[in-house]
């Protein structure tokens, strides 16, 4: 696996471009797939602009910093038993 | 015969044309979902999908929508493809009786065959993984049977959980999964979570049809569901030793995942498009770390499109959800006759009864609300009298619109628990409920003027298996 980051790589659900590269085509050169270290995204190339273009991602689906730092803790962590 | 593993079932769904493979080179998205999400639009007895052409892969082999259609479930509990749904509750409900059927233990599971293990772990060299609906986050195994034990009790068989939970690819060797609080695994996660300690668990995927089934199932939290799967296969359940947990999995698996959950850890997770037909938002959820995978060669990747209801994940749990609630109401009350909790896994239930009073109906309602199932979901009961099929919709909504005064009939409840991906609760968790008494009042209740109903013709009930029958026979 190559964990390295995706230069010029741009998330298209949050404003990141640290992108790394999850997996390659078992057939060479047909799709990687993508994932998002901030907000952990993850899409394969070959699928869809609405999917992997920032500029054609829906509105509805874009997180912000701020949705990733509020999201709840399902479940939540119990307190520590002493 | 009972189905020991997937690739048997296929078989059996090919020989009954149930099932269609698609040889033509597809795109893994959109493709592989929207075939899947069109199966639940294209009549109630759809095909399961198979496909080994797709772009990019070299010997990926994807099963969608095994049992997703009255057909498949039928044939998955060994029966006709043509058993009508009452009639699948039915037989359900009666093989239920049978439990416990204590699991048969083999060895040389086929699984064995390949093993990853440590730094060598890649999901994605073992699974061809994919998108299902637009905005979710990332790629889900989300018809996985996952197995966990009590921490506080871990060999005790009965508590140990087999669930269905869906779970992200985070990475190579990470995973994001979504134990709702009310679900076996989160009460065990809470256990280990309590004393900072991570949660081993074995994750199966590509099981027999029972199962999936069963894994699917809303049981008490100390039955087991391989019990189960042997009282509804009607033969023990084959089961394996995992090699890494020691945990027991079904032998047949295509692919068992071992690993823990991390304890008290958190990160983003979803959105994904859920049952109820909604996103689930992202939340922080749980995370897992792969440590094992073993698998048979060229597994067969199943996977379940669920989205808009109704789809695969609706057949999948109607049955089943139904019947826990049917055997717990009759603990409490033998009058009740069908349970139909088939729409959006018993957030809406339909129960038919027969009255011992005036009022009775109503706590009918306020029982199946109070069900270990109930209080995670039912939060819209219909009660019907008890000449009235649960699973007939228009007689269900003859009896709302002739039987129903709102002032007196309709009644909501503020402030219950529900499960917080109920895409109306306020907050997610809480919602009011409702009950609609949708029976004759009785004595004492003396409300409307009810002294005449039409019935249907005594000779009816036999005409109607006879003309079942000679269609059945034309077939």
């Amino acid at each position: 696996m190559n964990s390295k980051l995706v230069d010029g790589a741009e998330c298209p659900r949050c404003p990141a471009d640290t992108i790394t590269h999850l997996a390659t085509s078992p057939v060479p050169g047909v799709w990687d797939v993508l994932q998002c270290t901030h907000c952990l995204y993850t899409w394969r190339t070959s699928e869809p602009d609405r999917r992997t273009r920032r500029d054609a991602y829906p509105e509805a689906f874009k997180l912000t910093d701020a949705d990733i730092e509020n999201a709840i803790e399902v479940p939540a962590v119990p307190p520590l038993r002493v | 015969m009972p189905y020991d593993d997937l690739r048997s079932f296929l078989g059996t769904l090919e020989k009954e044309g149930q099932l269609l493979r698609i040889s033509d080179e597809v795109l893994p998205e959109p493709d592989l979902a929207a075939a899947a999400n069109a199966t639940g639009r294209i009549g109630e007895n759809a095909p399961a999908l198979f496909f080994d052409n797709v772009k990019g892969f070299t010997d990926a082999q994807i099963a969608m929508n095994v049992h997703g259609s009255w057909a498949n479930h039928a044939l998955a509990l060994g029966l006709p493809k043509n058993t009508p749904v009452k009639e699948q509750v039915e037989e359900f409900a009666r093989r239920w009786d049978a439990f416990p059927v204590a699991p048969e233990r083999r060895e040389d599971a086929p699984w064995r065959e390949n093993t990853q293990e440590g730094e060598d772990v890649d999901l994605f060299s073992v699974l061809p993984l994919f998108r299902l609906n637009d905005g979710d986050g990332g790629f889900y195994l989300d018809k996985a049977a996952v197995v966990s034990r009590d921490p506080e009790d871990p060999e005790n068989f009965g508590k140990q959980n087999v669930g269905i939970y869906r779970i992200e690819a985070l990475g190579a060797n990470r995973l994001a999964i979504q134990p709702v609080p009310v679900h076996d695994v989160a009460i065990h996660l809470n256990k280990a979570e309590e004393v900072g300690e991570d949660l081993p668990i074995a994750i199966t995927l590509g099981n027999d049809p029972v199962m999936a089934i069963v894994a699917g199932m809303p049981m008490a939290y100390d039955q087991s569901e391989f019990e189960m799967a042997g009282a509804l296969r009607g033969a023990p359940a084959p089961i394996a030793t995992a090699p890494l947990t020691g945990f027991d999995v079904p032998w047949g698996s295509e692919v068992v995942i071992e690993g823990v959950i991390e304890s008290r850890k958190r990160q983003i997770e979803g959105p994904f498009g859920e049952f109820t037909g909604h996103y689930s938002g992202g939340r922080r959820m749980p995370v897992v770390r792969i440590d094992r995978i073993s698998y048979r060669t060229n597994p067969v990747f199943e996977s379940l499109y669920l989205g808009m209801p109704w789809t695969e994940c609706d057949y999948l749990v109607g049955p089943n959800t139904c019947v826990p609630l049917l055997k717990q109401l009759r603990e409490a009350f033998p009058e009740v006759q069908a349970v139909n909790a088939m729409y959006t896994h018993g957030l809406m239930v339909i129960i038919s009864t027969k009255k011992r009073y005036g009022g009775f109906a109503k706590a009918v309602g306020m029982r199946a609300m109070t069900t270990p199932h109930g209080l995670g979901y039912v939060a819209q009961v219909i009660v019907v009298d008890e000449d009235v099929d649960p699973f007939n919709l228009p007689q269900v909504m003859w009896a709302m619109s002739a039987k129903v005064n709102p002032k007196e009939d309709v009644v909501i409840i503020p402030n219950l628990s529900v499960l917080e991906l109920a895409p109306a609760s306020e907050p997610a968790g809480i919602t009011s409920k409702m009950i609609i008494d949708a029976t004759t009042p009785v004595a004492p209740d003396v409300r409307g003027n009810f002294s005449t109903p039409a019935k249907d013709l005594p000779e009816t009930a036999e005409w109607a298996k006879r003309l079942q029958d000679m269609i059945a026979a034309r077939h």
